[in-house]
């Protein structure tokens, strides 16, 4: 027994190991690398206290980039999911060619971040994109729209392609839920007389509430940290308008050579993510104890 | 085992005789922009070529780094102390390089070379310049911009191509050529480097500038908020979506006959020869009386410091921008101004008119944190093209600019 | 559960326009790839060229794409190698030892896949240059593996917790060890989850960005999602070469999906849907 206690120990030690110098190590990392400066002129890391924080507050743009990045994630989060289960429940319904469109719907998630975001960049391109020559042609605009170079549009096109590329993940995981929900429940409502919708809320919801916060969170946590789209689209523009935390820590750490601020940047998203997932926790709880006591 | 004795010692003997020929044998690491656009590199080798078998005692070897990493690379390197010997930098980093002591001080050598600023074109000698020293030898140039007009469109419209030279005449042909889906003219201002060098292009022309003397921030200042201002009114004559346009999408509104006035450097002209489009150009623009002043892009060489054979490398700088050599070797324009004559003369339309724009475009400014400098800027020109107060504008580029000195 | 037959309309009218949705842009990306060159873009937009023609492809397929195409082979390939091997011995001693610190260690595992990359990223870049590791497939690989062993370890466990424990004990009884145990039976059995974490994280390093871009800096190195967006170039986009090495970088990996979708479909929600 302790043999092989022994054992799993080792087996489990190469995963700890890595885990712990490159993701676990890292974390602490980057709180020491918030507290010194360095720029390309002076590369050697020089003591600065809290100096860095302050710095980055009294900056303006750091009040865009949080709030940036609260809308970004919520938007992408919210309409993936909702898009998601709607998809599922759609393709859940024994109607000619589902097997097809089932993989076909697949094909965005599998798509690399970066050739979507190039795709969708075209896309939209005010003169030359499709988006804006249907739109034109079946008089729904009529005028060209800057869908990326409007700030008053740009957030809402980036999250738009972001969920295009994003849905299928959570449709996937939906309908597997949704293939698990128990039929006889689902036949034992129809007999009394419920419609679609009340089976919907009464029986299918609640059977897969579990999949809906694992869902949530997963998408929640994925979104924030998503570079890929933002990057390619707009980096972060127009005028800090897209700019979220892992395209500005990027922005400060490779591009200017600022490797404290971007340090500093990246303390904060993951204070930032912690009190995301942290209000859904509270959110989430109080449904729960909402409905038991129900 | 006496036989394998003798071969050591005659292996040996061997090696002591070619000791000195060995230790004079050079190999110089040279890094250099990948210009994925055209042939380059096969010309470049040729005269690396060259270059060894006129040189036969120094080897090159040569590594091509495309330009998003290229100023990475070349930071990484250097903070790992691993730098090459010989490299292009771009204009733009030769201050941050020389302030961080990571390029050699070349104005002794250039001095009892016969190099001097009269040989090249003053704008790119002074972007080697900090300090009153010398950090570089300028390679190649080019200048931003030039108004490319689709000549249909203009004599369509009944607009005399030579007014496209000054502020007044650009905006009123602007604005009558855009018409019918058309556009009068190509303003982009996408987070990228060319946003800058065509906003400075236009501050420079109206006689501002982007730092003083002394390093602080002049955007502030009158002429560059008037050129703020005009560029302002220009964009409403620009194809929607200037903040996330870049010149190369401009270039695709150009080509497909959409847009009237497009500003590229004179690289963009082996572009249109190739198209079906009937084109011409005019150096720039400048308010009514005054000659544009464009902005200068381009390459320096430079030794770093680290290099253990610096004379090696001089030879090498000095091969490089040679009348007879520097031709050869760029898809820009050569820096030396004889060597570009023919070159122009050979490769370009008008290369009169492009000469008397490069004769008179500025550098931008040597600042050794001009990447911050530039980020204000572009923040600065997409908050005029946005519709913000171009003075509001300034002053906020400037409150950064200043605090990073 | 029978529809009348206006709905059933209805619901394959919205199936239609789901296909749509997700079809259009792909079927955008392919006719702009097949547009001839030399040929400028047209206003409004043209759903398919006049003249399709394979160019952009030709000229696409040069020499640097292959790099980046083998580069990403390498790096994918060693990283879901990697990556399965160790987070099938962890999965497995996360589910059969009975270490008073298991639950704890699960739960650090379970943390560690929220971790911002890019929070993250500057402590692991100055560790790869203290290591003398930038620029080579090493830094890539071993970024990859930290970052995907955990969900890898994850989908594992949920896999290994639904064997059936009979076969596993019934060997043990036989006086097979552990490892025996590990090699004949579980390992056999849990093909499956192998094949479907196999998949995730192809998935997931085939269009990795954040640390190619910042971990690789010459064209020999790069992988296809970096070097796509290099060929974005200084000043310009050639949409019509860069959609159609978008398709090429698409394909494989598309490929692979579609074979393997099954299992892959099965362990992405066996660890949701039941975890």
């Amino acid at each position: 027994m302790r043999q092989d206690r022994r054992l799993h120990w080792l087996l489990l030690a190469p995963a700890l190991v890595l885990m712990a110098v490159m993701l676990y190590y890292p974390m602490l990392g980057t709180v020491y690398e918030s507290l010194h400066e360095t720029s390309f002129l002076n590369p050697d890391p020089k003591f600065a206290g809290l100096a860095l924080y302050r710095r980055v507050l009294a900056d303006g743009t750091f009040a865009q980039v949080l709030a940036n990045s609260v809308v970004w994630t919520l938007g992408v989060v919210l309409l993936q999911n909702v898009l998601g289960f709607l998809t599922a429940l759609l393709l859940n319904q024994n109607l000619p060619m589902q097997g097809a469109l089932r993989a076909v719907v697949l094909l965005p998630f599998i798509l690399p971040g970066v050739v979507a975001a190039i795709l969708w960049r075209f896309m939209y391109d005010p003169q030359l994109g499709l988006v804006n020559s249907l739109l034109l042609q079946a008089g729904l605009i009529e005028n060209s729209v800057a869908w990326l170079a409007d700030s008053r549009m740009a957030m809402a096109s980036v999250v738009v392609a972001a969920v295009w590329k994003g849905f299928p993940f959570s449709m996937l995981i939906y309908l597997a839920a949704l293939q698990n929900v128990d039929r006889s429940q689902i036949e034992a409502a129809m007999l009394d007389g419920a419609g679609p919708v009340r089976r919907l809320i009464d029986v299918t919801l609640p059977a897969i509430r579990d999949v809906v916060v694992v869902n949530i969170v997963l998408t929640l946590i994925l979104t924030f940290n998503y570079f890929d789209i933002i990057w390619v689209l707009t980096k972060g523009g127009p005028q800090s308008a897209t700019h979220i935390f892992p395209t500005k820590i990027y922005e400060t750490g490779f591009g200017q050579f600022r490797f404290g601020e971007a340090a500093t940047y990246g303390v904060f998203s993951i204070l930032v993510l912690a009190v995301l997932v942290a209000l859904y926790a509270i959110v989430q709880g109080g449904a729960n104890r909402r409905r038991a006591a129900a | 085992m006496k036989r394998s004795f003798l071969t050591t010692v005659a292996l040996g003997t061997a090696l002591l005789a070619a000791g000195p020929a060995l230790a004079e044998e050079v190999t110089l690491q040279f890094w250099d922009n990948q210009q994925t656009e055209s042939g380059l590199s096969d010309v470049q080798k040729a005269a690396v070529e060259r270059f060894m078998k006129e040189n036969p005692d120094i080897k090159i070897e040569v590594t091509t780094v495309p330009y998003p990493e290229y100023q990475q690379r070349l930071l990484t390197a250097v903070q790992g102390g691993n730098a090459p010997d010989v490299a292009t930098l771009d204009q733009i980093w030769g201050g941050a390089f020389a302030k961080a002591g990571a390029v050699a001080d070349l104005t002794e050598r250039a001095g009892a070379a016969g190099l001097t600023r009269d040989g090249f074109f003053g704008g790119a000698w002074d972007s080697t310049v900090v300090d009153g020293k010398l950090y570089g030898i300028p390679f190649n140039v080019d200048v931003w911009q030039f108004s490319y007009y689709n000549k249909a469109l203009l004599d369509a419209a009944g607009i005399d191509p030579a007014s496209l030279g000054t502020f007044d005449g650009l905006k009123a042909a602007a604005g009558k050529l855009t018409a019918d889906g058309k556009f009068g003219v190509g303003l982009f201002g996408h987070k990228g480097e060319d946003t800058v060098v065509v906003g400075d292009s236009f501050i420079f022309s109206n006689g501002g500038r982007i730092l003083d003397d002394d390093g602080n921030c002049a955007l502030t200042e009158a002429p560059a908020v008037e050129a703020l201002t005009y560029l302002q009114e220009l964009a409403k004559f620009a194809p929607a979506g200037i903040l996330n346009a870049s010149s190369g999408d401009m270039r695709e509104l150009f080509l497909n006959g959409s847009l009237a006035i497009e500003f590229w450097p004179a690289l963009e002209q082996p572009t249109l020869q190739k198209s079906s489009l009937d084109w011409g150009f005019v150096n720039g623009t400048a308010p009514e009386g005054k000659t544009p002043v464009g902005t200068f892009g381009g390459w320096n060489l430079a030794v770093f410091e680290t290099s253990q054979h610096k004379d090696a490398a001089w030879k090498f700088i000095q091969f490089m921008v040679r009348e007879d050599v520097n031709g050869d070797v760029v898809d820009l324009i050569p820096a030396n101004k004889k060597a570009a004559e023919a070159f122009l003369a050979k490769n370009r339309q008008d290369p009169q008119t492009i000469m008397a724009h490069l004769d008179n475009a500025k550098a931008r400014p040597l600042s050794p944190r001009y990447l911050e400098v530039a980020d204000a800027q572009i923040a600065m020109f997409q908050d005029i093209y946005a519709g913000n107060d171009p003075a509001a504008a300034a002053a906020k580029a400037c409150d950064v600019i200043n605090t990073l000195k | 559960m029978r529809q009348s037959r206006a709905a059933r309309l209805g619901l394959m009218l919205l199936q239609l326009l789901l296909a749509l949705i997700v079809l259009l842009p792909f079927f955008w990306m392919v006719s702009v790839s097949l547009k001839p060159p030399t040929e400028p873009f047209a206003i409004p937009a043209r759903l398919w060229p006049d003249d399709p023609t394979i160019d952009n492809y030709v000229t696409a397929f040069r020499p640097e794409f292959r790099t980046y195409f083998l580069n990403s082979l390498v790096v994918s390939l060693s990283t879901v190698v990697i990556t399965v091997t160790l987070g099938l011995l962890a999965a497995y001693s996360f589910t059969r030892a009975q270490l008073a610190a298991i639950s704890a260690l699960v739960g650090l595992v379970v943390l560690a896949q929220m971790f911002p990359h890019s929070a993250i990223i500057i402590p692991i870049y100055k560790m790869m240059r203290g290591a003398n590791l930038l620029n080579t497939y090493w830094s890539l690989i071993l970024a990859y593996v930290s970052v995907t062993l955990p969900v890898a370890i994850w989908m594992l466990r949920g896999f290994l917790l639904k064997l059936p424990a009979a076969l596993e004990e019934s060997a043990a009884i036989d006086g097979a060890g552990p490892l025996r145990v590990f090699w004949d039976i579980v390992v056999p059995l849990s093909r499956p989850g192998l094949i479907a974490t196999a998949v995730y994280v192809l998935i997931v390093t085939w269009q990795e960005f954040l640390f190619a871009l910042s971990f690789t800096s010459t064209k020999e190195m790069r992988t296809l999602p970096v070097g796509l967006n290099d060929f974005i170039g200084q000043y310009g986009i050639r949409y019509g070469e860069l959609m159609a090495s978008s398709v090429m970088v698409s394909l494989p990996v598309m490929a692979v999906f579609f074979f393997l979708q099954r299992y892959f479909v099965a362990g992405i929600t066996a660890g949701a849907v039941k975890g």
